[in-house]
């Protein structure tokens, strides 16, 4: 609660030069970003088709040929870790984690929820993040404007859309929701509170809004090493919820 | 300043084909199932490192191998376990040339954390990756022990997932002379453990009950022992939960021998005949169902009384490692060259066989 997203930037100190490659896959789209002191450099972005294993090294090389960046020269590897879809959401994470180990660089780690609500900042109405969880579940959080950037002012959470709209009664004031998970559950959530929904454009989170912030940490030396990095999941797995009312049926399968 | 947009290729692409020799170092990578393993092997059969840092007991509680777990674990293992396998190998990173890993077989959310990795990996050391097909490494582990043995040979591949002859023409090479029409024998031995109450994982359970029992008190049916080179042994499951059934009381340490017996007879009599039939020079015992003390006691005695070299790899190099994927690795570079990047984890990959396109 209470986590600052960005924040007041006191410029770059004299001679620090961090070039950040962020990485981002926790929805169906899949974005790689290039970024440092003067912003974003070059971002690769596809919203269609879920084939990050295969997109994803290959939108590296591309972006790094683009820009005319060796990946040697890259100071610093940032992620989203999350909530959001579990299988793309870990190629993404194993692919930066690797790339830390490799290049022996740190980490930053940027929760996808904050990336969504970021370029939302100059709202001053109660920023409401929602990535679809599937299944009939939304991960959200809620953020309001700080100078620089925006605050978070709830838990994440892998809720129903109605305890969503419940939230966002009982808070009151202006809202603006933002998110696949938003888009998906639209009529629903008009059926109880008024809203206004960002433009489509913005409803995956960003590699470049996630270099953006961690150009910030990492100048901040606010960092991670790949061992450390968590992943945000949320939600426990299938066979931990369920197993307790199966009789007999096993969720798993035999070892090949 | 004049700015050319380039389309030329990426530089994977534009990297010139490696080549592979006897001083080779080849990274691999094995997620496929519940077994986070890398290996740093050399030349195809020098194993300088091989680290496995088993699930088995993340899984226990649940009778077999829950994929969404199994997925978290890798995610969290495999850089420590990659760590490691370069500090035990004694070398500089800089000696890998190349990056092996499973692509397939196996559940796909497993299989997606090492492909990614390896693929990162072969990218930040700009070193190629090749995309290496669990089955056919296990038809390696034999080669990294003894790189002497000489082909044709018959191999016999048992696992939870899969039960085959495949008959070993070259390197690369392969015919398959048998499979099972239902169960794996692995999944056999898990479901028969369950049965009996002996818990998870099945295989080492039913192994460590029998020489508890008698191998002959229960007489349970051989399925199409005579008849042809494939396995059943959903038939085999049935007859064991109907004994219990009509013997309440029966020991169930002489149905967990007899249960056993059964399975082996079947595997070591088909093993030998397709030995036979296509003049073999060896049999060979692979995947994670040879690590049965019974199955390698009646493989190497029926080799012998055929008169035929049998081979039987370490209990490591039998179950999932990843040793046997750097190894098929350098043998995959040397022969097709690097995979592309933008490669997919193929979680139904089956064996590449000859005439079948
Ligand atoms: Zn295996």
């Amino acid at each position: 609660m209470g986590t600052t997203v960005g924040g007041a930037r006191n410029g770059c100190p004299q001679g620090v030069v961090v070039l950040i490659l962020g990485i981002e896959t926790a929805t169906e789209q899949i974005s790689v970003a290039i970024g440092g002191h003067e912003g974003v450099i070059g971002l690769f972005e596809v919203a269609r088709g879920r084939r990050h294993v295969e997109m994803l090294m290959p939108g590296v090389e591309f972006l790094c040929q683009q820009t005319d960046i060796e990946i040697t020269e890259i100071g610093c590897i940032a992620v989203d870790v999350g909530p959001g879809l579990f299988t793309g959401m870990r190629v993404g994470l194993a692919a930066a984690k690797a790339l830390a180990q490799a290049l022996h660089l740190p980490m930053v780690g940027i929760s996808s929820l904050d990336l969504l609500a970021f370029p939302l900042r100059y709202s001053d109405r109660l920023i409401a993040a929602v990535i679809d969880a599937r299944r009939g579940e939304l991960f959200y959080a809620l953020y309001l404007q700080v100078p620089g950037g925006v605050q978070r002012v709830s838990e994440l959470r892998a809720a129903r859309c109605e305890d969503l709209t419940a939230d966002l009664v009982a808070r009151g004031g202006e809202v603006v929701c933002v998110g696949d998970g938003a888009l998906r559950y639209r009529d629903e959530i008009l059926d109880e509170v008024r809203v206004e929904f960002a433009e489509q454009f913005l409803s995956h989170p960003s590699a470049a809004p996630l270099v953006t912030l961690a150009h910030a940490k990492a100048l901040r030396e606010d960092w991670v090493n790949p061992w450390e990095l968590q992943p945000m999941y949320l939600r426990k797995p299938d066979a931990q919820i369920n197993w307790a009312v199966r009789d007999g049926g096993s969720p798993a399968v035999s070892r090949p | 300043m004049t700015h050319t947009f380039r389309t030329s290729l990426l530089a994977s692409e534009l990297r010139e084909r490696p080549v592979v020799g006897p001083d080779t170092v080849v990274l691999g990578i094995e997620t496929s199932c519940d077994e986070t393993a890398a290996s740093l092997v050399m030349g195809g059969n020098d194993v300088l490192s091989s680290v496995v840092s088993s699930q088995i007991d993340l899984h226990a509680q649940y009778g077999g191998v829950v994929p969404e777990i199994a997925s978290r674990a890798h995610l969290e293992t495999l850089n420590p376990v990659i760590a490691r396998a370069i500090v035990e190998a004694g070398i500089d990173e800089s000696r890998i040339e190349a990056v092996a890993v499973t692509i397939g077989p196996g559940l796909i959310g497993a299989l997606l954390v090492g492909v990614s990795a390896a693929k990162a990996l072969s990218v930040a050391w700009n070193k190629p990756l090749v995309g290496v097909n669990h089955l056919e490494a296990h038809l390696y582990a034999a080669f990294i022990e003894d790189p002497s043995l000489e082909l044709p040979l018959v191999v016999l591949l048992v696992s939870g997932g899969h039960t085959m002859l495949v008959e070993m023409v070259d390197h690369g090479r392969y015919r398959l002379l048998g499979q099972t029409v239902d169960d794996a024998a692995g999944e056999a031995f898990d479901k028969v453990a369950r049965f009996l109450g002996l818990g998870y994982p099945g295989g080492p359970l039913i192994d460590h009950e029998a020489t508890l029992g008698d191998p002959t008190a229960i007489r349970f049916p051989r399925a199409m022992l005579h008849d042809g080179l494939n396995f059943s042994f959903s038939g085999l499951k049935t007859s064991v939960v109907n004994h219990i059934r009509q013997h309440p009381d029966a020991s169930t340490a002489d149905v967990a021998a007899s249960f056993q017996q059964a399975v082996v007879d079947v595997l070591v009599a088909k093993t030998v005949r397709a030995a036979d039939q296509i003049g073999a020079r060896g049999i060979v015992l692979g995947g994670g169902v040879s690590a049965n003390s019974q199955l390698r006691t009646a493989f190497q005695q029926a080799g012998h009384d055929a008169g035929i070299r049998s081979f039987l790899p370490t209990m490591a190099m039998c179950t999932d490692n990843a040793a046997m994927i750097a190894s098929a690795g350098w043998y995959r570079l040397r022969s097709d060259g690097p995979t592309s990047l933008s490669a997919p984890a193929s979680p139904n990959l089956r064996l590449p066989l000859l005439g079948a396109g």
